[in-house]
């Protein structure tokens, strides 16, 4: 492949298709109009007695065994090649994760922000990591030519380079249940420039640099900011808190302040929470001086306080929206506008209640769709345990907003 | 040949149990052979019915008729139904139990009774799988191929759905058993290998592949079983499980089951065309022989299937390698089919239209699994309507319309009364006609990019979906006449006795309808079965 030119995806299957297309047509018709030649010349109106009763010719076998094969071989080996191209990644692709689940998809950049579409910008190529949280989806752009399963537990990727700005259509292509063709979005390719601006942009905004610091550096996969536990301790409240660490051995009382916030960055495994493992990898020569201080300053605000979460955005993010629509048609969920204060019937189990459709209920209906299900629809709602009670408390509060 | 003067009674009216207990405890191969036909054809029409549903639903984007969760739904029991309750069991069962015994001179199969119990087991599982639809959390939505995970976490029925398809692959290895048994042992003296019928020779083929493939998705569909029941976590990746491992077990069966569906199809045509050309068929060793390489080599093939799961790009190589090497065995018997044509003297007849509509379709869809084949091409088309239409090209165009061949061909010869010719000729016209809008139509929705199994769609699928819709109305206007055309000439119609259309294999020459033993006494034979010389006709 020439590095001055890119091939795309398209590009690379496009001439695949019309080869074998050609190859298949000329044989189809072939075949068809001996058939329709035979069945005309020889009809027992013109042909009352067969004039041959020859019961094979060897030389005419093998030749239509030969052909055939030869022409298979080079189909095969067309198809392997334009294959290899939708396999071989150029080089400096831009990396996004694709998250599916049932039946929606949110893609993540390396910055840290998330959109329900997948940006791109153009002439760029784009490495497409597949993650499901739940089935087997399938990402699918077809106007790229681009199909790989999203299979859970599995490292799948994908890639594929838009050189027109414009809308392409996304599917999921692997059947996911109820919602399967409702799953599908859009690539919005953009100007470069615009792209990067796109990516900048913060929707959550006034998000604070610290916050953006820890999502940065990996920080919230370990530490939650809801008061969650993880990997480490949570860093909701962490400013003032007390704590009993473990320096060389020895336990030892402090709270936590400035200092110890430092020390904890450059040099975690000199005091270690108790009851969590020191291997928190040292961020001494990583985090510049100004880093270290936004964080500290972040972490004295009191983290979660200050990362207001935007439950619309959430609803989207999360998939909620694939099957409750916020206008009040009817999706394969109860619509959320009016939702919040409506009674609604549910059945509980094996009984038929009616109920008010306020917090309590709702939050429910989050963590355990199944218990309480609106009267009419199918206990079909996934559960998502990575979602924090923050997070449940966002989407009540967007779905009482709706009312 | 000498007209037959009957002396034993047809087996319509040999002596013993009366009404239904005379045909559900029969082991007369030809009984049996009806209760299949009777069984699978009217599952075929429950299909066509689901079917329709589907396509008036998708005629326009959004809801037209139902809701998404029971288009699912009706598009899994479409499949179930149509693949394994109609067309694995529909040709064996039926046409394979009523003719191939007296094709090979032999008065019934190796073991009649393991044959009646075969249906019996069929009976039952299609009972479970239709009990499935109505009890517990509903039919099953989880389309034919039951993919895990998403099969192991739905409400709906899937135990007992996967249930009943176990059953039913049980009826199908003893099938399998009894005609490999009956082919090898009961053949009548002169019937070599080299003088079976190539229906029969496709049968053989078809037995072996029944009696090796079906125990892989018998133990597949227990562990679906044991995962939703007893969550044991063998296809569950948090459990250290692989849901792709899933899909080799499937399709290591449910590969080389279209085999099972489409090769007896092949025999039909290398039976019929021959006999309206009256001419023996062209490359009889070849054709037999391809049969064999084609269960050989489809048993190697599955992961074609699968070429987007993520599965080694090694594996992929491999499959696709040797899905255009099966390639090639089919192509001959296509060459070979219309070889026999030429020099012939070829006579029309409602069978004949079947069969060369065959030719064309089957080789549309043939085609077009070369696209799937190539890796690359595959990718874009996969799990779109492209792979629809090119499956219902293959096993409706191919294996349906033979076996619409099949049933005014032979059923004539069991029932000794005959349909109408010219409302056949019209019912194939509708019916090909419109087998082609709506499928060839499904094709360029799928190479637009419209994946399968949507409920709805966007709206520049929109055009295409209403032609396709169109056509599926035709064909079934087209089964309809032919429906009541057949039946009706089947009980009513013009006598049909001793041999009209010039066949030279044993079953013509018989009483018709056949004696309960098939023969009058047993046959020796003394030529092939397309050596029309010997057949007198005028």
């Amino acid at each position: 492949m020439n590095s001055a030119y890119l091939t795309t995806t398209t590009e690379a299957i496009d001439p695949v298709f019309m080869f074998i297309f050609g190859a298949c047509l000329v044989l189809l018709v072939g075949i068809t109009a001996a058939m329709v030649f035979f069945v005309v010349r020889y009809h027992r109106s013109r042909a009352p007695e067969p004039t041959s009763q020859a019961t094979g010719n060897l030389w005419l076998e093998v030749v239509w065994i030969v052909l055939p094969t030869l022409l298979v071989l080079v189909m095969f080996y067309y198809g392997w090649a334009g294959y290899l191209a939708l396999r071989n990644v150029p080089k400096g692709a831009m990396e996004v994760t694709a998250t599916a689940r049932m039946w929606s998809w949110s893609f993540a950049y390396a910055n840290g922000r998330t959109s329900a579409k997948l940006y791109v910008p153009v002439n760029k190529p784009v490495r497409v990591e597949l993650v499901s949280l739940d089935v087997i989806h399938g990402f699918y752009l077809p106007a790229f030519r681009v199909k790989r399963d999203v299979v859970p537990g599995m490292k799948n990727y994908a890639w594929f380079v838009a050189t027109k700005p414009g809308s392409y259509d996304l599917f999921c292509s692997q059947y996911c249940g109820t919602g399967h063709s409702a799953m599908i979005t859009t690539v919005e390719a953009l100007p470069e420039a615009e792209f990067a601006a796109w990516l900048e942009q913060r929707t959550g905004k006034g998000e604070p640099p610290g916050h953006e610091l820890l999502e940065k550096h990996g920080c919230l996969g370990c530490h939650s900011l809801d008061g969650k536990p993880g990997i480490g301790p949570t860093l909701k409240g962490i400013w003032g808190r007390s704590e009993t660490v473990l320096s060389n051995g020895a336990e030892r009382h402090i709270s936590v302040d400035e200092a110890y916030l430092r020390r904890s960055l450059l040099e975690p495994n000199a005091d270690v929470v108790k009851g969590f493992q020191p291997v928190m990898p040292p961020f001494a020569g990583v985090l510049t001086e100004a880093e270290v201080k936004a964080i500290v300053a972040y972490l004295r605000t009191g983290g979660a306080a200050a990362a207001k979460l935007d439950g619309r955005k959430l609803a989207q993010e999360k998939g909620c929206l694939a099957c409750h629509s916020l206008d009040g048609s009817r999706g394969v969920g109860p619509t959320f506008k009016g939702l919040f204060g409506a009674k609604v019937t549910v059945q509980r189990g094996k009984t038929k209640t009616i109920v008010t459709a306020d917090e309590g209920y709702l939050r429910e209906s989050i963590r355990q769709p199944e218990a309480a299900v609106v009267e009419g629809f199918q206990a079909i709602m996934p559960t998502d345990p990575a979602l924090s009670d923050d997070e449940v408390t966002a989407l009540v509060e967007f779905i009482e907003g709706l009312r | 040949m000498t007209t037959v003067q009957p002396t034993q009674p047809s087996f319509w009216n040999d002596t013993g149990k009366t009404g239904l207990a005379a045909w559900i405890f029969s082991t007369d191969h030809k009984r049996i052979g009806l209760l299949y036909f009777y069984s699978t054809f009217g599952f075929f029409l429950v299909g066509v019915l689901l079917g329709l549903l589907l396509r008036i639903e998708l005629m326009a984007p959004g809801r037209t008729i139902m809701g998404p969760q029971t288009y699912n739904a009706l598009f899994t029991v479409h499949g179930v139904v149509m693949i394994f309750l109609f067309i694995i069991p529909g040709f064996q069962g039926s046409f394979g139990n009523l003719v191939m015994p007296i094709q090979i001179g032999a008065r019934d199969v190796a073991f009649p009774r393991l044959n009646l119990f075969s249906w019996w087991l069929y009976i039952i599982g299609a009972v479970i799988i239709i009990t499935s639809l109505f009890t517990g959390g509903g039919p099953p939505d989880t389309g034919w191929t039951f993919y895990v995970p998403f099969s192991s976490r739905t409400g709906t029925n899937v135990s007992l759905a996967v249930f009943g398809v176990f059953v039913v692959g049980f009826s199908s290895i003893l099938t399998g058993l009894n005609f490999i048994t009956t082919i090898h042992r009961l053949r009548a003296e002169g019937m070599t290998w080299g003088r079976l019928p190539l229906f029969v020779w496709s049968l053989y083929a078809t037995a072996w592949v029944q009696v090796l493939a079906t125990p892989i998705l018998a133990i597949t569909l227990v562990l679906v079983m044991a995962e939703r029941l007893l969550g044991t976590g063998l296809f569950d990746p948090g459990r250290g499980g692989d849901p792709v491992m899933y899909q080799h077990l499937f399709w290591i069966y449910s590969h080389p089951a279209v085999y099972i569906m489409i090769l007896p199809a092949m025999g039909v045509i290398s039976d019929v065309i021959p006999v309206f050309s009256r001419k023996p068929i062209f490359g009889y060793k070849m054709i037999a022989f391809s049969s064999i390489a084609i269960a050989a080599f489809g048993s190697l093939v599955w992961g074609h299937h699968m070429f987007t799961s993520g599965m080694s790009d090694t594996a992929i190589l491999v499959f696709s390698f040797l899905t255009f090497i099966v390639a090639i065995p089919s192509a001959i018997k296509v060459f070979n089919w219309v070889s026999t044509l030429y020099k012939g003297s070829i006579s029309l007849d409602a069978p004949m239209l079947f069969a060369l509509s065959f030719i064309l379709l089957f080789s549309i869809g043939g085609l077009s699994g070369l696209i799937l084949g190539a890796a690359a091409t595959d990718v874009h088309v996969h799990d779109t309507h492209f792979v629809v239409g090119h499956f219902h090209y293959v096993i409706f165009g191919g294996a349906g319309f033979a076996f619409f061949a099949a049933m005014h061909y032979w059923l004539p010869k069991f029932y000794g009364r005959r349909y109408a010719e010219k409302p056949a000729i019209v019912a194939w016209a509708l019916m090909f006609v419109g087998f082609n809008v709506m499928y060839f139509t499904m094709q360029v929705l799928g190479m637009k990019g419209m994946p399968r199994r949507y409920y709805d769609y966007l709206p520049e699928f929109a055009t295409l979906n209403l032609v396709a819709t169109i056509g599926s109305w035709i064909l079934v206007a087209g089964l309809i006449v032919m429906l009541v055309n057949l039946f009706r000439g089947l009980f009513r119609g013009e006598p049909f006795v001793g041999n009209p259309w010039g066949g030279a294999t044993l079953e013509w020459t018989t009483a018709t309808p056949p004696p309960t033993e098939n023969f009058e006494e047993e046959p020796v034979v003394t030529h092939g079965p397309y050596d029309f010389r010997g057949t007198g006709i005028p």
